[in-house]
């Protein structure tokens, strides 16, 4: 009965036709970006130096060019009255599997760290709209937790509409997604194989790393001939997933580990000192309060959830005060979603932290924009409102923080990408049929450690 | 003298008032908050005394008079309203959603087991229940999972209570039914591959099943009718017994029970609410083809991708329960295809209720304590305040029977009352305080014992 319109087939279809249609010479989509925007008089939640009521913010070429009561932007710039709005740094999601058409764990063996998300990352999924839509210009796509090591991450901007390659972060730090406990338990545990228990886990990741280390070693010992123009050096086998390993032996990678028990924590400090690397997150977290104080000088941040709990063994500890308790302890914190549902309203689940502990209003909205930035390793470019950085940013109808925000406007380096005043889907760069209802009710859910 | 006495004699007495496990004979006076009735707007600066477990007045400050030894809580800068009711939760049923040992959401042996009485697994010391109380919510709807076309009755319940009776405020309060793509047996999550496989066979075994129970209503009723001729009866069965044809003797006895047709009975008759749940547009046409063939009195349950037929939905005048909010909308639907739905639905003059479940899953009871978000997050997309609040109080009640003693600050109404620093439908709002049947509940969960134990 639907006959699929053309404009499926070609993403930029819909601006390019609009553009025909007034005669234009030339257009791209980012030809209609204009050189310079202000936003004047907007609620600036800054995320990094705090909320200038009445505050302007300029973009210049896709980076954020000015911010303050007043800015010094040429005449010539495009102003965006933002009078009663609010204006934030773009949502920063640190653990999502959206767009992974559910190829999220290559569960065929506990490590795998040469498995590459990119190589799943399906652009045209509709989650990503979804998100989009919630305010989400920054996601961290991570391996499941089937494995001890899974594999490595890729770090997409939500540029919905741009062919895949234009979506991808560009030099984002590379990250690893290890996990432990009792998804990885359930998954081998269940085919009686090893890890079945986290004793098993924790020796299949220490044999891992021996491993790394033993290939590390060979390619160190060939490559001090070569410097020395050793005409009897012999080149060591490369081996994608121990050169992977090396990698984080080497510091070249960032360790994303999935678990939640306090113990686990203390364990996978241990282990990382053990073998010289560092973790940069833990992701779920659920039981750092617990620990906190412990886990703050190793510099190890967390990505947990506001108040999921219940849902299996290890969850079942968990406390919606963890976030900000955690932080009091000196942890860094961040929220996450680990969901396509959450993903939407990760604003939301910040203002929750309001509630349960008291965060202030600037530590809640860094936990969904900064400080996941950190995270990943962007928070030189993305996650705050400060000059030079990229211009991510999303203007909100009410408090971002409260049940009533909804995005207005979601900007990605300065370009629109979302506006709710748009009839259809609200995008700028994209219409048509999304794909992902392959993930419908009819399906059920994949259990095999996709998420949480 | 006498009097500084008597007053420290109260004082005294005070405490121990409280610890009786029977509703206090003592009046307690909220004053100075802001309350939201529900059902007469909003009063500034009012008052509300709870007495026996009642609401026993409310109105403005000055217009209401507080009784001499009243305990005076004093309200201000707090908002006060009527304890939050979610319509759909698993309480009690499960505990750790992953263990399968603590699962009694459903009996998917057969499609229709009417006969399933959640009273009968309810946990009542779920973890879950002091959880949600915390956040508001004090009574709730528990209804078996989704597995099966006809899953069993529900029960109502206050979520406090000495013991699980006290709780249970009714049982068999309505059938709980489902329709769509989740309950055919099709190799699904609990390995069946068998009929009915197909929305034929679903609702040809349900048309039959309600066909099956007619009749043994009819069949019931005539032996009833009988029974009242007493007299020719037992002759008649005199006579045959004389004949000592065993077959004969076995028309004679009263017919066997059937519980499970014997269940549908009160539904048939359109005593008690049947809660369809359903999905897509075009299966809430035809599950409503069939209520309608049977005259049931239906609640809808979803409806989360019926936004082509919400014109018609109004027109069916019935109730229904909106939910997940959270559910993901289709390919080629705008993001808040699903997120507006309350708002549509109660533009059409339909009576709604917002549960609380997260979206794309089965109900999580375990984020029942986000009921009051769901609902805001509907007036974020649309709806009405007032109809938002309604449809996680008054509405609720209304639906399952409870209408004139819960779900609004009224006299004679139970004295189930939240006390907050702010809008109960926001994020950020902490509730400080929940009476249930007019006793303070302590603020004292599992997670909080944790929270206090770390925070040392």
């Amino acid at each position: 009965m639907h006959t699929p319109s053309p404009l499926r087939l070609i993403p930029h279809a819909a601006p390019l036709l609009a553009c025909a249609a007034l005669a234009c010479a030339s257009f791209t989509a980012r030809a209609q970006q204009p050189a310079d925007l202000v936003f004047k008089n907007a609620t600036v939640m800054t995320a990094s130096h705090g909320t200038i009521e009445h505050g302007s913010v300029w973009v210049h070429a896709g980076k954020i060019a000015g911010v303050g009561a007043t800015v010094s932007a040429p005449a010539s710039a495009t102003v965006i009255d933002a009078t009663g709005l609010w204006l934030t740094p773009g949502i920063i999601d640190p653990h999502s599997h959206s767009a992974l058409d559910n190829d999220v764990n290559e569960a065929t063996s506990p490590v795998t760290p040469s498995m590459m998300m990119i190589d799943a990352f399906d652009n045209r999924d509709k989650a990503l709209y979804q998100a989009l839509a919630g305010g989400v210009t920054t996601e961290l796509l991570l391996h499941g937790s089937a494995n001890m090591i899974g594999g490595q991450a890729v770090v997409i901007k939500n540029k919905v509409g741009l062919d895949r390659d234009a979506m991808l972060f560009p030099n984002a730090p590379r990250s690893i997604k290890f996990a432990s406990g009792e998804n990885p338990k359930r998954v081998y545990g269940g085919r009686d194989q090893l890890p079945s228990t986290r004793m098993g886990n924790f020796e299949v990741m220490r044999q891992a790393f021996e491993d790394a280390k033993e290939y590390m070693a060979g390619w160190d010992a060939y490559n001090a001939k070569v410097a020395k123009n050793d005409s009897s050096a012999v080149s060591p086998k490369r081996d994608l997933k121990l050169e992977a390993l090396a990698d984080v032996l080497r510091g070249k990678i960032y360790v994303q580990i999935h678990c939640y028990r306090a113990d686990e924590f203390l364990t996978e400090e241990a282990i990382a000192h053990e073998y010289g690397y560092k973790i940069r997150a833990f992701h779920h977290a659920l039981e750092m309060y617990k620990v906190g104080a412990k886990i703050a000088p190793e510099q190890t941040a967390i990505a947990t959830f506001a108040d999921w709990w219940g849902y299996k063994d290890e969850a079942w500890d968990a406390i919606p005060w963890n976030a900000v308790m955690s932080m009091r302890q000196g942890v860094k914190v961040a929220l996450k979603s680990d969901s396509n549902d959450h993903i939407r309203r990760l604003n939301q689940e910040a203002g929750k932290m309001v509630h349960y502990g008291g965060a202030t209003e600037d530590e809640a909205i860094r936990m969904v924009t900064l400080n996941p930035a950190w995270i990943i390793g962007v928070d030189d470019r993305t996650g705050s409102i400060d000059v030079g950085k990229d211009a991510d940013l999303v203007l909100w109808n009410h408090d971002p923080l409260s049940t009533y925000a909804r995005a207005q406007k979601v900007y990605i380096d300065g370009d629109l990408f979302f506006d709710v005043s748009l009839p259809g889907l609200g995008t700028t760069h994209f219409s048509g049929v999304m794909d992902g209802d392959s993930e419908s009710r009819d399906d059920g859910r994949n259990d095999e450690g996709e998420g949480q | 003298m006498k009097k500084l006495l008597t007053l420290a004699l109260l004082l005294l007495a005070a405490p121990l008032a409280l610890l009786a496990a029977d509703a206090p004979k003592k009046v307690i006076a909220i004053t100075g908050g802001r309350l939201l009735t529900v059902s007469h707007g909003v009063i500034e600066n009012g008052v509300l005394l709870l007495a026996d477990g009642k609401i026993a007045a409310v109105g403005e400050a000055g217009k209401v008079k507080v009784p001499v030894g009243a305990e005076i809580v004093d309200a201000r800068g707090l908002t006060v309203y009527p304890g939050l009711i979610d319509p759909e939760t698993n309480f009690g049923l499960i505990e750790i959603a992953s263990d399968q040992n603590s699962s009694d959401l459903a009996e998917p042996s057969d499609e229709i087991m009417p006969h399933m009485h959640v009273y009968d697994a309810f946990h009542s010391e779920t973890e879950l229940i002091p959880v949600a109380r915390l956040n508001g919510i004090t009574n709730a709807v528990v209804a078996p999972a989704t597995d099966d076309t006809i899953a069993g009755q529900d029960i109502f319940i206050q979520l406090a209570g000495a013991d699980r009776d006290a709780m249970i405020l009714g049982r068999d309060v309505a059938l709980a039914m489902n329709y769509g793509a989740d309950q055919r047996r099709r190799g699904g999550r609990g390995g069946h591959s068998s009929f009915p496989s197909t929305r034929m066979g679903l609702i040809t075994q349900l048309r039959q099943t309600l066909i099956d129970a007619q009749d043994y209503m009819a069949k019931r009723d005539a032996a009833a009718a009988k029974k009242d001729e007493k007299p020719e009866i037992t002759k008649k069965d005199e006579g045959k017994k004389d004949d000592a044809k065993p077959e004969t003797k076995k028309e004679e006895k009263p017919s066997k029970r059937d519980l499970k047709l014997e269940a549908l009975i009160p539904y048939l008759k359109g005593e008690r609410p049947v809660v369809i749940g359903v999905y897509e547009g075009y299966d809430v046409e035809t599950i409503m083809g069939l209520a309608q063939e049977f005259h049931l009195k239906v609640i809808l349950d979803h409806v989360t991708h019926s936004q082509q037929i919400l014109d018609k939905i109004a027109a069916y005048k019935v109730p229904v329960i909106v939910g997940s909010i959270y559910d993901a909308p289709r390919g080629n639907e705008r993001y808040d295809a699903v997120y507006t739905l309350p708002a549509e639905l109660a533009k059409r003059g339909v009576k709604i209720a917002i549960c609380s479940a997260d979206g794309g899953g089965p109900v999580s009871s375990h984020s029942s304590r986000n009921l009051p978000y769901a609902a805001g997050f509907a007036v974020a997309y649309g709806l009405p305040y007032d109809e938002a609040l309604k449809a996680i109080t008054q509405n609720v009640a209304d639906m399952f029977g409870f209408g004139d003693k819960l779900g609004s600050l009224d006299v004679g109404k139970t004295a189930n009352v939240v006390l907050a620093n702010g809008d109960p439908l926001d994020v950020r709002t902490d509730v400080k305080q929940v009476y249930i049947q007019g006793v303070a509940v302590p603020m004292v969960t599992r997670q909080t014992k944790l929270r206090d134990q770390y925070s040392k």
